[in-house]
């Protein structure tokens, strides 16, 4: 719009005879609104310059490769004053957390004691005492905080809950096939050879152990022995029928399908997270079992992962081996002091952040975060029990606090 | 020649006169083919080439398609420039044509680099221009909805993709026939696919990829001819169908055999109708709609085609399912219909009070009539002038105009004519030849003055012509109408008006001076005595006041082009980058809600990222809303200003957390859309090719413009924010399975972004069919990690066991300007000359910014266009000065009276500036045109005078009584010229309506200015004027 007014002194220009190259170019539309909340001039040292008559304090944040800590330069008369300060800041956080730092001096300025823990938002109060006179400065320096009335939050669908602690369960999700054991195939073998005199089952029956399967009349004595079923199954194999001779073949196979084995193959970068004894929870189509790793082994054929072998019920045999599963291993489950829900987790600048509401403000907590599942991620630092903290739309406060970032580029 | 002219005129007077039904008819002619809009299209000469990449990340749309599209642009004749975005599934190359260059000429040389490079694309991928329209083209917007519990025939409720199926296939067809629509765009609801969505369990158990299901799905798709054979004589066609047609046949599809048992589709998928990955979406008073915008072809009449689509919706509506509602939202017409009638009810009020003013001065009716005649010729012949040089009719072409001013000179010619008439009846009527000849006098006498103020009047806007661009296009239309209209009135009353008055001034004329005039003379001749007395004190107040006025004009504010109120609002809603289209839809939900809660509102429609055809390419965190203001007899305070209303708005929904709002107007955003250039008044382009690399330096250019006095709002463009999920392929991993990167890629391709397996067609329509992993899973990232990659020997192996899954902010859009990566950073200027600060910033960015080899800085903004602005007009100017000043030395052949004239001009201006102070309007562009007229008026009227009183002196010898005696003579052409013109707007400056915020400055200026003017010539110029030649005497 800068050019509105050339223009019109132009056209002006050329009805009064006027040079069009006087057009003086001052804008008149100069928001001069004063908020003399925050100091703004900086000082050598590039920190917030504070005056007040004859005295300075240069306040700095000091974050370049040590935790963030406060620098201070006191001057007097425009003399550095190196001892003689009593100098402290006092930090008022959002909930009404405070900190106070009292200032030593270090050589070259003075340091505050202590870590400015982020967010750096926060009602700053500066006191002074310089040879027995006081100076005070306040201002706020807020970040990463927004307002939301209440109304518009809840329309908003913004629920918060209260930050505590929570159990923390962690999966690994493997694949593997359901096999039968080889103690729970028998192979029924007429002890003598003979001729079959009768046959009691057929294929697919179950059995239980001691029923009789067969009849055989011994060669030898030419008597008729019972062959009977070593243990409770299903009849999976029967080579025989009456009449036929029985020599050293398997009559009979009996599988006990009431236990399977699902070998689970627990891959190399799985591996080490991987023991006997931890909790699986099964599934295929229409089946869910939990269940204990019993044993691990390696593969057969030198594949590269191994099998994790999980006892599985199959009482009314509904389950076949050679069905896939789907094995959720629970490696870890912790009982953790602090955890967060992840959908309250966002992104924030280079930090994972939750926003804690108090009253109608919300404000940033970058935290430190242990491991996590699914639902919840504990909380290591950088939020306190009993917080309340946004779980549902936590993109909207997010959204909110960056706004002012958002524009329409083409 | 005009001697020769004028005698032609008068002696042929019956021929001259039928020439006015031939003007007639061409006008009436041309009125059917003038193009009518609001405003004027301030578009430039461009061509959008987007092509679509579903899928692609903005790196890799870039990489593939946007920089073999530009390398293939490079060297176009007439280019000007280009510049291109890429982002998530679209790349956009804008070509931007040199002014004047025809369009379909530009295309056709796209067309042809375009065909070249189609191997150097990705296999699939089509580039595709955009549609040929300017900014002026959505003209018509409507929406299709279900009403409440309307249900599809098969029971289920009409959703979203029902009704985009509707709009896609029954109603954009018939739409796109309508002459003048080159384009129905389409945002919102669904586009109809069929999912076949396999679970990683079940291509396990069954041993079968996801590759080779979709193979699968191809095989047995298909129809195929088969040629004929002849049989007994007769021919048979051969053919074999073998394409899906319904869900349960798509389940049928064998996949593969496993052990003699075939694998069907339905073993290990889902089939369903599914949702596609959609870029944009469309709400409607905070519910998701289907919404269609018509676009015009570039150079149709705007209102006629918008009321054929119109037209065309409604005779669609009986054919469309019961239940189904399709209802335009926006339609240009209204706006347009509202300007036109703003413009015709000024033009009309004003030509009336011309009418009447012309009658009460001249006191003979027919002499009135003559005079009015020159209007609707002029008119005509205007509108002819407009037809031919592609003027449309709108706002501003049509908002200067001023019947007042454009009859000034058959005025002069008419008055002149009856005062000697009348004069020479005093011996009885005249015979004809006398009549004539008398005629023919008194038109010669004044008709050079007259031809010189409109000679002047147009040499006046000879530097309107010079702007450019956008200011160019804006004001050319009305400079060129206003100069055709006064042409044409010249010619006119040069030809027509003496001809009618040799015709119909017949009878008796009587000097019966009108009671008005003979009022006004008693009083202004002892105040002319009185300031002839005076002189000094005369000229020392005029100098005064003009002094006084140029102070006060530095205090008036200034705005460059009136804002023409369209009446509706467009509102950007601006997210954070990375925001996703369903949270986005939900936000919007939450905004249109509070939009409906006013009563002024009647309907608010958004368009949420990016449309069908990219017209409008932006993320989903965008959404443009259009909120369709009612009628204003329907407020509950229909004084209330849109100004107040948009201010209530936006205090309301500040209130909701996460949006930026812009308030704009559908045409203005649509404007910006295509112009889209820097709009900061300094904008620095770091070009160069690393994005981090370019980010750095914009931030480093960044903070030396903020230690530069008088920058603010200093912004570096908004690049990163995108959350990117990369999957880094492991490749030792991959070797130790045998896998290759690309079944990785291919893996997370096909189930998260989904691979398209042909087509399901349902007569004329066509379905995608798409295989890709059910939502439960492919919306898991934490699951993505254990997804099972298929070995070659039949196994799986986890994902995250042969690829790195990364989470990472990502460039939302890649911008490039003339075939270079750039990120712009952009500053505004407050309190300092613009010039002196860009100089600084130049200056010191170039000592202070180390850019690396390869990478460099341009600079733009408006600063630019000032600049040439100024370079231009600083030659114009002078030269336009010296053409008047030798016009009006030709005229008089004494440079004394010329500067006597030209001096009268800044008094002229007074009126006109305190006349904008009264009524606390900005300086503007429009204003400026106002007092481009009044110089024009006060150099007529000056001429005039000057002329008559130097010719008495002349013939009398004394200067004090031809002074005297002059300006009593001219005392009715000045106050006629003076009122016909400032009456002649009186309507515009008064009127309220659609549009009338462009003109009323200019009406304002005209009014005031003239009435100073004329107090000017009636006093000031007699006394300069006797001051300045009594050495003479």
């Amino acid at each position: 719009m800068q050019l509105i007014k050339p223009l019109y002194w132009i056209l002006v220009a050329t009805c009064l005879a006027a040079s069009p190259l006087l057009a003086a170019q001052d804008r008149d539309d100069a928001s001069n609104e004063a908020q003399q909340t925050a100091p703004e001039t900086k000082g050598p040292h590039g920190g917030l310059l504070l005056e007040r008559d004859d005295a300075t304090v240069e306040l700095q944040i000091f974050e370049q490769g040590v935790p963030p800590e406060y620098r201070a330069w006191v001057t007097k008369d425009g003399k550095p004053m190196t001892d003689g300060v009593d100098l402290n800041v006092q930090l008022t956080r959002l909930g009404g957390q405070e900190d106070t730092f009292d200032f030593a001096f270090q050589g070259d300025y003075w340091l505050g004691d202590g870590v400015v823990t982020e967010p750096h938002s926060f009602d700053v109060e500066v006191t002074l005492a310089l040879n027995g006179k006081k100076y005070q400065w306040q201002w706020e320096s807020h970040e990463g905080r927004t307002r939301i009335a209440a109304d518009i939050a809840e329309k908003a669908g913004i629920r918060t809950a209260e930050a505590g602690p929570g159990s923390i369960e962690r999966t690994l999700t493997t694949y593997g096939r359901l096999t039968t054991a080889p103690e729970q195939i028998a192979r029924v073998r007429a002890r003598f050879p003979g001729v079959i005199t009768r046959v009691n089952v057929r294929l697919g029956d179950r059995v239980a152990k001691g029923d009789l399967l067969a009849q055989v009349e011994s060669n030898e004595s030419l008597k008729t022995y019972d062959l009977r079923s070593p243990m409770d199954g299903v009849v999976t194999e029967r080579q025989i029928s009456v009449g036929e001779i029985a020599g050293d073949r398997p009559l009979f196979a009996i599988t006990d399908l009431f236990t399977l084995w699902a070998e689970l193959q627990v891959f190399p970068g799985q591996r080490t997270k991987v023991a006997v004894g931890q909790k699986v929870l099964l599934q295929a189509e229409g089946f869910n079992q939990q269940a204990n790793i019993s044993h691990l082994l390696p593969s057969p054929n030198n594949a590269p992962y191994t099998l994790a072998r999980v006892k599985v019920d199959n009482p009314d045999g509904t389950l076949n081996p050679g069905l896939l599963m789907a094995g959720d291993i629970v490696v870890e489950t912790l009982e953790v002091p602090l955890a967060v829900e992840n959908r309250a987790l966002q992104p924030f600048r280079d930090w994972s952040v939750v926003f804690i509401q108090v009253g109608d403000t919300y404000e940033i907590r970058p935290l430190e975060l242990g491991p996590s599942d699914g639902t919840l991620t504990e909380v290591l630092g950088g939020l306190q029990a009993g917080d309340r903290y946004v779980v549902d739309n936590s993109y909207l406060i997010k959204a909110d606090i960056e706004k002012s970032g958002a524009s329409h580029d083409h | 020649m005009i001697n020769a002219i004028l005698r032609f005129s008068v002696e042929r007077r019956f021929l001259t006169l039928s020439l006015i039904l031939v003007l007639v008819g061409v006008g009436l002619w041309s009125f059917q083919r003038l193009p009518i809009d609001a405003v004027p299209d301030i578009t430039n000469v461009q061509v959008q080439i987007n092509t679509e990449a579903p899928g692609y990340s903005p790196l890799e749309a870039e990489q593939r398609i946007t920089f073999p599209v530009e390398t293939a642009l490079y060297g176009l004749p007439n280019l000007s420039y280009t510049r291109s975005i890429s982002r998530y599934g679209l790349s956009q190359v804008t070509v931007v044509f040199e002014e004047g260059t025809d369009i379909y000429f530009a295309r056709n040389l796209i067309n042809e680099r375009l065909g070249t490079i189609k191997n150097a694309l990705p296999p699939g991928l089509e580039p595709e221009m955009g549609p040929i329209a300017t900014g002026l083209g959505e003209i018509l917007m409507y929406t299709v909805e279900a009403r409440p519990g309307a249900t599809q025939e098969d029971g289920s409720p009409l959703d979203a993709t029902a009704l985009r199926e509707i709009q896609d296939w029954i109603i954009k067809p018939q739409l796109a026939q309508v002459p003048g629509v080159i384009e129905i765009n389409t945002i919102g609801g669904y586009n109809k696919q069929y999912h076949v969505t396999p679970f990683p369990q079940q291509l396990l158990q069954f041993g079968v990829t996801m590759d080779e299901l979709a193979d699968a799905l191809q095989a047995n798709n298909t129809n195929r001819g088969a040629g004929y054979i002849e049989r007994k004589g007769q021919q048979l066609l051969v053919r074999s169908p073998g394409q899906l047609a319904s869900i349960a046949e798509i389940e049928q599809v064998v996949i593969a055999n496993r052990q003699g048992a075939p694998v069907k589709v339905s073993d290990v998928a889902e089939v369903a109708i599914g949702k596609e990955l959609r870029t944009g979406a469309a709400t409607r008073d905070g519910k998701e709609t289907v919404l269609g915008t018509a676009m015009m072809l570039m150079g149709e009449n705007s209102r006629s085609v918008a009321q054929a689509v119109a037209e065309k919706l409604k005779a669609i509506q009986p054919s469309l399912p019961e239940g189904v509602k399709v209802e335009a939202v926006y339609d240009r017409t209204t706006l347009v219909d509202k300007a036109i009638a703003t413009v015709e009810k000024n033009l009309l009020e004003g030509a009336l009070l011309v009418i009447v003013v012309l009658f009460l001065l001249l006191g003979n009716l027919r002499a009135a009539l003559i005079t009015a005649a020159v209007i609707p010729l002029s008119m005509l012949a205007t509108i002819t002038g407009m037809v031919q040089s592609g003027v449309s009719a709108n706002l501003m072409s049509l908002g200067a105009l001023d019947f007042g001013l454009i009859v000034d000179g058959a005025v002069i010619i008419v008055e002149n004519c009856i005062r000697r008439l009348s004069q020479s009846q005093h011996n009885g009527q005249l015979p004809l030849r006398e009549r004539l000849q008398l005629v023919y006098e008194a038109t010669n006498e004044v008709i050079r003055p007259s031809l010189f103020g409109v000679a002047i009047i147009t040499v006046v806007y000879l530097p309107i012509f010079s702007l450019t661009g956008v200011e160019g296009k804006m004001f050319h239309p009305m400079a060129a109408t206003v100069v055709m209209a006064l042409l044409s009135a010249m010619v006119l009353s040069l030809t027509v008006v003496p001809a009618a008055v040799a015709v119909l001034l017949r009878g008796k004329i009587s000097e019966k001076e009108s009671p008005v005039i003979s009022g006004a003379k008693s009083v202004y001749k002892p105040a002319l005595l009185v300031a002839m007395k005076f002189r000094w004190l005369v000229l020392g107040s005029a100098t005064a006041l003009v002094a006084v006025c140029i102070w006060l004009a530095t205090t008036l504010g200034s705005e460059f082009i009136p804002q023409l109120d369209e009446g509706d609002i467009a509102l950007h809603a601006l997210r954070i980058p990375g925001t996703g289209l369903e949270q986005s839809i939900a936000m919007q939900t939450q905004l249109e809600e509070t939009l409906k809660t006013f009563p002024e509102v009647d309907k608010v429609v958004a368009k949420i990222g990016t449309p069908e055809v990219a017209t409008d390419p932006v993320p989903p965190s965008v959404a443009d809303n259009f909120v369709i203001i009612k009628p204003r007899d329907q407020w509950p305070n229909p004084d209330k200003t849109k100004d107040q209303l948009v201010a209530e708005i936006e205090e309301a929904v500040t209130q909701l957390p996460g949006n930026k709002y812009e308030f704009t107007q559908p045409i203005e955003m649509r404007f910006n859309e295509l112009i889209s250039g820097v709009r900061a008044d300094l904008g620095i382009k770091v070009f160069g090719d690393d994005m981090d690399q370019l980010l750095a330096s914009a931030k480093a250019v960044q903070e030396v413009l903020e230690t530069v006095e008088g920058a603010e709002d200093i912004l570096v463009e908004q690049v990163t924010g995108q959350p990117m999920l990369s999957v880094h392929p492991k490749r030792m991993a991959l070797s130790r399975y045998g896998l290759n990167v690309e079944d990785v890629q291919a893996l997370v391709a096909t189930g998260v972004g989904g691979e398209n397996a042909g087509l399901i067609y349902e007569g004329d329509r066509r379905f995608e069919l798409v295989v890709r992993l059910p939502e439960t899973v492919r919306r898991d990232i934490d699951s993505l990690a254990f997804l099972p990659v298929p070995l070659p020997d039949g196994g799986y192996v986890p994902l995250s066991e042969v690829a790195e899954l990364e989470l990472a902010l990502a460039p939302t859009q890649i911008s490039r300007e003339n075939g270079k990566r750039r990120v712009v950073v952009t500053a505004n200027v407050r309190d300092r000359d613009l010039g002196g600060f860009v100089e600084e910033a130049q200056a010191r960015i170039a000592q202070e910014v180390d850019l690396p080899d390869g990478y460099w800085l341009d600079y733009g903004g408006t600063f630019e266009q000032l600049q040439s602005a100024s370079a231009r007009l600083a030659i114009v100017v002078p030269i336009t000065l010296v053409i008047i000043i030798g016009l009006l030395v030709m005229a008089f052949g004494s440079v004394k009276d010329a500067l006597i004239i030209f001096t009268g001009v800044p008094l002229a201006l007074t009126g006109g500036i305190l006349s904008l102070w009264l009524r606390d309007m900005p300086l503007s562009i429009s204003a400026g045109v106002g007092f481009i007229a009044l110089s024009g008026v006060a150099v007529l009227n000056g001429l005039v005078m000057v002329a008559f009183i130097r010719d008495l002196w002349h013939e009398q010898g004394d200067l004090m009584k031809a002074i005297v005696e002059g300006a009593l003579i001219r005392l009715r052409p000045v106050l006629m010229t003076a009122l016909v013109a400032s009456l002649g707007f009186v309507p515009m400056a008064l009127n309220t309506g659609t549009g009338a915020e462009v003109q009323r400055p200019l009406a304002t200026v005209v009014i005031g200015g003239i009435i100073s003017s004329t107090l000017l010539t009636l006093f000031v110029l007699p006394v300069l004027y006797a001051l300045l030649h009594r050495k003479k005497a």
